[in-house]
């Protein structure tokens, strides 16, 4: 049943109705980055609370750590992926009954696991075999991600972020309290400089 | 240089590593019905829901630890950020995974309006991308209606809590001074 969102379920199906589930994972999860970044922006430009000058320096904090967020999170599960993905299509990690069944074919046997070697498009495989080969593609892809992502987003991210905002908190801190120091200074001398009665009393022109 | 320029050498640049590192790992060529069966399963069943509910399950067995042994910051900020991140995993995967469970049930049961008109290889992972991809759209509106509130009520449970325990401890360590 055509609907006039049809061009969006094709485009969809298009990118990721394929055997990668692992693309799906990694788009998916930077596109709920960003969205839950902008989220955070928008919380912050809408809070009548924050002061417009601590705006200013914090949307631009909360963005770089977005952006920060997000690239760790894609070079690293990315990497896992393309890895595992590698491994794969090379023939160097395989269920033992296709590779068994490759290495029988001595014009490839030695080629197997190397770069430029491409299981898939050898079109040695079928039925059953390319099955089963699909199915541990689809498998190890889908762990890859997983792993590139438990480690981007529960260990690197986090520890990357306690060290930019501790960094950004002493900073604050070393502000916050030179403010203070110039503050006091200021008072003690206006202060002093405020005119008292004993100026009009002596050594002035004024005489009450 | 332009973007495309140095998009390209990125990209080359992250081939030639993941080309070294492929070199450097052991061939893998499993037998066992379990183990072909398991990533298989794996393949299959897990898509974002699952993967958002292990990324929630393994953030609590990591994160707070990593905000209670931040050793720049003093204890009280210890404290109060890893309750925040306890509360903001609870929340963030609680509603992540719900919703995209029910995008992706949604999906199956009014199949016919989500049909594409052009050939699908794998059906199942069509679906599973759309429910994705939808779901992140519903999270739009409830990142700022469920998320945020009550990533704030856990944040204040746990920070009670974990003044109770000090006061109760500071009391019982008064108790015992005082003979």
């Amino acid at each position: 049943m055509a609907n006039f969102l049809t061009p969006m379920w094709n485009a969809v199906a298009r990118a990721y109705g394929g055997d990668k589930p692992g693309k799906m994972l990694i788009h998916t999860g930077i596109i709920g980055w960003a969205m839950s970044s902008i989220a955070q922006i928008a919380a912050i430009v809408l809070n009548d609370k924050i002061p417009k000058e601590q705006k200013m320096f914090m949307v631009p904090q909360e963005a770089a750590d977005a952006a920060a967020n997000i690239l760790s999170f894609y070079l690293i599960t990315r990497t896992f992926t393309s890895v595992a993905s590698k491994l794969v299509s090379r023939g160097k990690w395989l269920p033992e009954a296709v590779k068994n069944f490759l290495l029988k074919d001595t014009k490839i046997a030695d080629k197997i696991g190397k770069s430029g070697f491409d299981v898939e498009a050898s079109g040695l495989l079928s039925g059953n075999l390319l099955d089963d080969y699909k199915d541990f593609r689809r498998g190890i892809d889908v762990t890859s991600t997983l792993i590139g992502t438990v480690i981007s987003c529960n260990i690197v991210t986090p520890v990357l972020r306690n060290l930019y905002a501790s960094h950004k908190q002493k900073d604050s801190i070393k502000r916050y309290n030179e403010y203070n120091k110039k503050l006091k200074q200021n008072i003690h001398i206006d202060y002093y400089k405020r005119p008292t009665m004993a100026d009009f009393q002596s050594g002035s022109s004024l005489k009450i | 240089m332009n973007v495309t320029g140095v998009s390209s050498r990125l990209h080359r640049l992250a081939n030639s590593v993941s080309d070294k590192i492929v070199d450097h790992i052991p061939a893998f060529t499993p037998s066992s019905k379990k183990v072909l069966n398991t990533v298989k399963w794996i393949g299959n069943r897990v898509s974002s829901p699952q993967n958002r509910l292990i990324l929630g399950v393994t953030a609590l067995m990591s994160q707070p630890f990593i905000d209670l042994y931040n050793t720049n910051v003093d204890e009280r900020t210890r404290e109060v950020s890893a309750a925040r991140t306890v509360a903001k995993i609870i929340a963030g995967t609680a509603t992540g995974f719900t919703i995209r469970y029910m995008t992706i049930a949604a999906i199956d049961k009014f199949e016919k309006f989500f049909k594409p008109t052009i050939f699908v290889q794998n059906m199942k992972q069509y679906k599973m991308a759309l429910g994705s991809i939808l779901a992140l759209w519903v999270m739009v509106g409830t990142n700022f209606l469920i998320d945020a509130p009550l990533t704030q009520y856990l944040t204040n449970k746990f920070i009670n809590k974990i003044d109770q325990n000090h006061a109760s401890k500071a009391a019982k360590t008064k108790e015992v001074s005082n003979g």
